[in-house]
């Protein structure tokens, strides 16, 4: 009976919010599980005694979703017969399970995915979930967000959901995991790389974009490789789930489509992926770590365990007979109807229902299923072994195997290492899945058996199957068999060429966020100086072509705004076009940033002479073309500004950066806090490139973006501050006084610039974060000291100052829509002392003027050295007076830096 | 009828669910969620017998205590249940002969109780009606009759759970006196209330102890220091030392059993044990829905509710989660020797007597 039939309380909880509905892969389209599913689907492998199946509805009913499609392929008429017989599949359990049956021909979840959207079942955002998931997680919140971002975004397609594991976590695979690159404040999911465990990897690759996009949030949490409910929009199209539909969406741009990571900080999830996972994740069971999905708690088979110090875990009903001389271990599960003998030893196993453990047996780490007995004195370590097995008397079996259903071992088998043993294949009935694949595979079992019966003992049933499988499939790494080996139970792969994966990826992950970040940096910011030769894409999908296309692109590029620009098109028109254009040559987006923001310079006509007129005509353009700059396939504001500078840089139009910049501002292509965050960068400053003229022009046009946020500065303190107004107004007298004698030593020095020292724009970048220290307690110094201290900045620092561009000053003024108020107040300048940071204060709207003959009397510094010891003694002399005049907290620290320099 | 019924299982299988999967947590949540599926079944119930009802009642009380053994008072609820049930039946056929029986004393009652329960009002006479049972005409006929009974007894049960704080903390300024200085663990409604209701008419301090791993301490410092207060949060390891200074020690119990001791959150164990080293007053506040027929003499394992491990090592501390077992129970069983005193909403008691009142209330009816 469907869940309607409830209370009217209830009816209107479901209608409020739909069903929720979830799509269980019960394939899992690879074979790591073999021999052990060889007439049975995955999905049906008990864990703890219960179906990986009932496992997953278990997880999904605490998650609260009410409507379940199992997709199910090879053994259709098992899994759903198993449904069927399940609790779950009672009018009662609140549940509704779909047993969905997908094509032969169906070789992945995105075949998979395809169908059920052909079957139009979904009606609205759903779970996804693979049929080996054991988790605890309340995913209804994350649905709840997903929703909620859909609502607002409609490009949010699909929220992951992760749970962080440490490296070296047992649980945490080793074969396959991945790199998440997260936006801290939105959690979108930046970029998603799989990482492969062998051949071992410790760089992840990312895109330069990325960083650039997000340079301070962006966080490298490589630690994440757990699995996943996601929620999918219906939108699918690709093969394997998290490898490659999310990498190929993050890396697309055409779709344009966002996904969001969630990861749980409560909660357990787990997938049972290969056979290492299967041992982890029974190991968490029983310890307690899926709480409540516990044996004694909410076993999801419905059995009744009985929790006993040590996590030990057997069954309620009286039926386990255990001998008063047998050894249970800890962390032991043990099935009911199960008898151990008299001093066998069970530790850390988990023992199936009506299973019979004969005298003297060892077991450690082993996982036995339903019915199997176990001879006499058999060691057993860290295997699986399949249901109804007998394991002959005296047999060995080491770590790692894997022992097929209904095996029967003569006594005294010894079994190596990993060893996978199955029944013949004529023994096997039922076999319902056999198609050529398998054929082939029995073939090759058979051709592998030369003299097996010594180690599979006297009157054994079984085959050993190859450890190798005789052609790798070179197309998928992550099958491959050294990659398996991280997968398989048991084995801890010292022999593979890597430094322990789990280590590796910790040891590394840290210092490797750091270290990518910085070399991704350190890339974008010599791509941004040299546009010549733009780095390749780090990514490596890029780096093929990019450098083949890159010429041609440019000239497409070109050719296609001169066309747009020539004939007029709508600017959505023209972004198409630019947009098919990357497509087809492949190459990162800020080229075409590039390409555009040169176009719309190159365009703009130089009025000569004219400040207003020429002001006009940029806005003009901006106006008409602007919004071209946030349609090629993404929005980065801080990026245009850059790209912007870059190409000023090197044009002739470089006066013009200062009003084209103002001008993207008014049209709203940029906001402050781009400028802002561009300016913060030290690539923008041209730190690291060579002297010569295009640096100069870096560095001018860092300089007018300097300039720019001391007025947004202003019209911030202006207006939160206006009791100050009229030490503002006393102010400006005096710096119209200032100016006109810094203008008038600009003129004398405007000659030499140029010569820097290297160690300069690190000395200014220390400078300015200084200057923010100050700025907040520097706001209510009076006026007193701040004239005092102006004194010595005409005589000691105008030599030094050169003579800003005239293009600055005529930037300057457009941009701000209020005038610059600005006092200079240089108190000291030590820019040539490399230990102690320069001392300056930084009053309250003093930036403006300031902070250019701040970074410009570094530039002449050497000349003026003398002038400048005899300026900071001059200026420390003078602190104390100021000190005195001035008790804020500007000028205390001014004096301790100031102490600082006499020493 | 199967559409009632059906809808009856499924709210109850909807309650076992969320016990089992701890979405149902706390005694006096459980207990209340378990009254209401009580009444949706009784209310819904087709009999034409007592004894067909108290079936159900007692088919659905074992589902409901299976689904979550850990939570005691669900059994209790329906204990009571049953019992009131049985009562009211028994005054509606025998009329008023029954009564005299139930307005006995025994002295030892009087002693223990103080004074006569208060629910046992005179009976009521309009449910004397005639009730004709396995009436073949009408077989719904019987339960017609009694069901509005029924449904108030079972509003009595509810209202006593859902006064249980006030009853409890209506004696508090009683045990706490001015410029005493009471310690408390966890966040236990009951003691708030009591606390809260004790600081109306008394000045006094309160030592929270933090509480790990849980750490509800610190949530029941804010809210007591809130309430005007004076409140101290001290971590779980100090609390032997401050223990000197303590004039009391004021705990909740998740259950409280027919021995006199109780299961508690984590760490009541060492408050108590701390205290009696001190020879500092325990002082117990729990509704009398918690008292539950068993007994904890074997100091049975499971019975701690072993919650999962994250909440005392990161799941992230991948390498030590394989070398490490952790064990984080629940509750701490304490034993009747480390408490003073039980503080109900039917009186104070001493553990030694705790048994009696069990009786009473539940009248061991097994179900």
């Amino acid at each position: 009976m469907p869940p309607k039939t409830s209370t009217g309380k209830e009816k209107d909880l479901t209608n409020e919010d739909e069903v929720l509905q979830a799509v269980i892969l019960a394939d899992s389209f690879n074979r790591r599980f073999r021999p052990l599913t060889v007439g049975k689907p995955r999905c049906l492998l008990p864990i703890c005694n219960a179906t990986l199946l009932d496992w997953t509805f278990e997880s999904l009913a605490l998650a609260g979703v009410q409507e379940i499609f199992v997709i199910c392929r090879s053994y259709a008429d098992l899994v759903k017969a198993a449904i069927r017989e399940s609790k779950w599949s009672k009018a009662s359990s609140g549940l509704k399970i779909v047993p969905i049956v997908t094509a032969k021909e169906t070789f992945s979840p995105g075949d998979a995915m395809r169908d059920i959207y052909t079957h139009g079942i979904i009606t609205s955002d759903f779970v996804l979930v693979t049929g080996d998931l054991v988790s605890n997680i309340r995913i209804d919140e994350v649905v709840r967000a997903h929703k909620e971002r859909r609502r607002t975004n409609k490009d949010a397609i699909m929220t992951m959901v992760v749970k962080e594991s440490g490296a070296q976590h047992r649980t945490r695979s080793r074969g396959e995991s991945g790199v998440f690159v997260l936006d801290a404040a939105t959690s979108e999911c930046l970029h998603y790389e799989p990482v492969i465990g062998y051949p071992h990897n410790t760089h992840a690759h990312i895109p330069r974009e990325i960083l650039a996009e997000h340079p301070e949030t962006a966080r490298l949490t490589s630690a994440l490789s757990r699995r996943v409910p996601s929620l999918f929009q219906d939108n699918f199209d690709y093969a394997d789930i998290r490898r490659d539909f999310v990498y190929g969406v993050l890396t697309s741009d055409l779709l344009m489509k966002n996904i969001h990571c969630y990861i749980a900080k409560e909660g357990y999830a787990a997938r049972v992926a290969d056979t290492r996972s299967y041992d982890a994740v029974s190991k968490d069971i029983l310890s307690r770590w899926s709480f409540p999905l516990v044996p004694d708690n909410n076993h999801p088979g419905d059995h009744s365990y009985e929790h006993l110090r040590g996590n030990k875990y057997i069954a309620k009903d009286n039926s386990v007979v255990l001998s008063r001389t047998c050894k249970i271990g800890s962390n032991t599960l043990i099935g009911a109807h199960t008898s151990v003998s008299d001093n066998a030893s069970v530790s850390a196993s988990v023992i199936g229902q009506r299973c019979v453990i004969g005298p003297g047996a060892v077991l450690h780490g082993a996982y036995i299923f339903d019915d199997t007995h176990v001879g006499a004195g058999a060691h057993v370590e860290a295997s699986i072994i399949g249901s109804s097995a007998r394991i002959g008397e005296g047999s060995t079996i080491k770590t790692g195997c894997l022992i097929g259903d209904g095996v029967i071992l003569g006594a005294g088998a010894r079994l190596d290492r990993f060893e996978k043993v199955s029944r013949r294949r004529e023994d096997i009935s039922g076999e319902d899945a056999d198609d050529e694949e398998d054929d082939e595979e029995w073939a090759a079992i058979e051709a592998y058996q030369e003299s097996t019966t010594s180690i599979l003992g006297e009157g054994s049933n079984a085959v050993v199957w190859p450890q190798r499988p005789l052609e790798e499939d070179e197309d998928d790494s992550f099958e491959s068999y050294n990659n398996q080996r991280l997968m398989r139970i048991g084995d801890d792969a010292a022999d593979l060429d890597l430094s322990d994966a789990g280590s590796v990826t910790e040891s590394e992950s840290d210092s490797e966020s750091e270290s990518d970040t910085d070399s991704d940096l350190h890339l974008s910011r010599t791509s941004s100086m040299t546009s010549a030769s733009l780095a390749p894409d780090a990514s490596a999908l890029h780096s093929l072509h990019a450098s083949a296309a890159d010429s041609e692109f440019r000239s497409e590029v070109r050719q296609s705004l001169d066309r747009a620009f020539a004939e007029g098109h709508s600017v959505d028109n023209a972004a198409v076009e630019l947009k098919t254009l990357r497509m087809a040559s492949n190459v990162p987006l800020r080229r075409v940033r590039e390409a555009v923001v040169a176009g719309i310079v190159e365009r703009v006509e130089v009025v000569e002479g004219d400040v207003a007129k020429q002001r006009a005509a940029i806005a003009k353009m901006v106006h008409r073309w602007g919004a071209l700059i946030d349609r090629i396939g993404g929005v980065d504001p801080v990026e245009t500004v850059e790209v912007l500078q870059e190409h000023c840089a090197q044009s002739a139009r470089l006066p013009l950066f200062g009003q084209i910049l103002a001008a993207l501002y008014q049209a709203d292509i940029v906001e402050e806090d781009d400028i802002r965050a561009w300016h913060a960068r030290p690539s923008s400053k041209g730190g690291d490139l060579k002297p010569g003229p295009q640096r100069e022009g870096v560095e001018k046009c860092w300089m007018v973006g300097k300039r720019m946020i001391e007025q947004f500065d202003e019209q911030e303190s202006e207006s939160e501050e206006e009791s100050e107004e009229e030490e503002e107004v006393q102010g400006k007298g005096k710096e119209s006084e200032s100016e006109e004698e810094v203008k008038g030593k600009e003129k004398e020095e405007s000659g030499e610039d140029g010569e820097e020292s290297e160690g300069e724009s690190e000395e200014e970048s220390e400078e300015e974060s200084e200057e923010e220290e100050h700025k907040p307690p520097a706001k209510p110094t009076p006026s007193v000291p701040k004239d005092a201290s102006e004194k010595p900045t005409p005589t000691g620092d105008a030599a030094a100052t050169k003579a800003a561009p005239s293009t600055v000053e005529k930037a300057a003024a457009p941009s701000a829509t209020i005038t610059a108020s600005s006092q200079s107040t240089v108190v000291a300048a030590p820019v040539g002392r490399s230990a102690p940071p320069a001392s300056r204060v930084a009053q309250d709207d003093a930036e403006s003027e300031d902070s250019e003959e701040e970074s410009e009397e570094g530039s002449s510094e050497e000349e003026h050295e003398g002038e400048k010891s005899e300026h900071s003694s001059s200026s420390s002399e003078e602190e104390p007076g100021a000190r005195a005049h001035g008790p804020g907290s500007s000028s205390s620290s001014t004096g301790t830096s100031s102490e600082d320099e006499e020493d | 009828m199967a559409s009632s019924s059906a809808a009856t299982s499924r709210a109850v299988e909807v309650l076992a669910g969320k016990l089992k999967r701890r979405q149902v947590v706390g005694s006096r949540e459980a207990a209340l969620e378990t009254l209401l599926v009580l009444r949706q079944v009784v209310s819904r119930a087709r009999f034409s017998n007592i004894e067909q009802l108290v079936g159900l009642i007692r088919d659905v009380g074992k589902k409901l205590a299976e689904a979550q053994p850990k939570e005691h008072t669900i059994g209790n609820i329906v204990r009571k249940v049953l019992h009131n049930i049985r009562e009211e039946y028994n005054t509606a056929t025998r009329g008023a002969a029954s009564a005299p029986s139930r307005n006995v004393y025994s002295i030892s009652m009087f002693v223990l109780q103080g004074q006569p329960r208060k629910h046992e009002i005179a009976p009521k006479s309009e449910a004397t009606i005639s009730l004709k049972e396995n009436d073949t005409e009408d077989p719904d006929s019987f339960a017609k009759g009694i069901k509005p009974v029924l449904m108030e007894a079972i509003q009595d049960v509810l209202d006593e759970i859902e006064t249980v704080y006030d009853n409890v903390s209506k004696t508090a300024k009683d045990h706490i006196h001015s410029d005493e200085i009471i310690l408390t663990i966890g966040h236990s409604k009951t003691v708030e209330a009591f606390l809260k209701s004790a600081a109306h008419s008394r000045n006094y301090s309160v030592i929270v102890a933090e509480t790990g791993p849980s750490y509800s301490g610190q949530d029941m410092a804010t809210s007591l220091s809130s309430a005007g207060i004076s409140t101290f949060l001290v971590p779980d390891s100090s609390i032997y030392a401050i223990m000197s200074r303590v004039n009391k020690v004021i705990i909740g119990a998740h259950a409280v059993l027919a021995n006199g001791g109780m299961f508690a959150i984590t760490g009541s164990l060492l408050a108590a044990t701390a205290a009696r080293a001190h020879s500092t007053p325990v002082v117990v506040c729990a509704g009398q829905f918690k008292l539950t027929p068993l007994w904890n003499l074997y100091h049975e394992y499971g019975a701690l509710d072993f919650g999962d491990p994250s909440s005392v090592l990161g799941f992230e501390e991948g390498s030590l989660v394989n070398k490490v077992d952790v064990i984080n129970p629940y509750y701490d069983y304490v034993g009747p020797e480390l408490v003073d005193v039980y503080i109900t909403n039917d009186g104070d008691h001493p553990p030694t007597s705790v048994y009696r009142q069990v009786d009473i209330l539940i009248y061991w009816t097994f179900f």
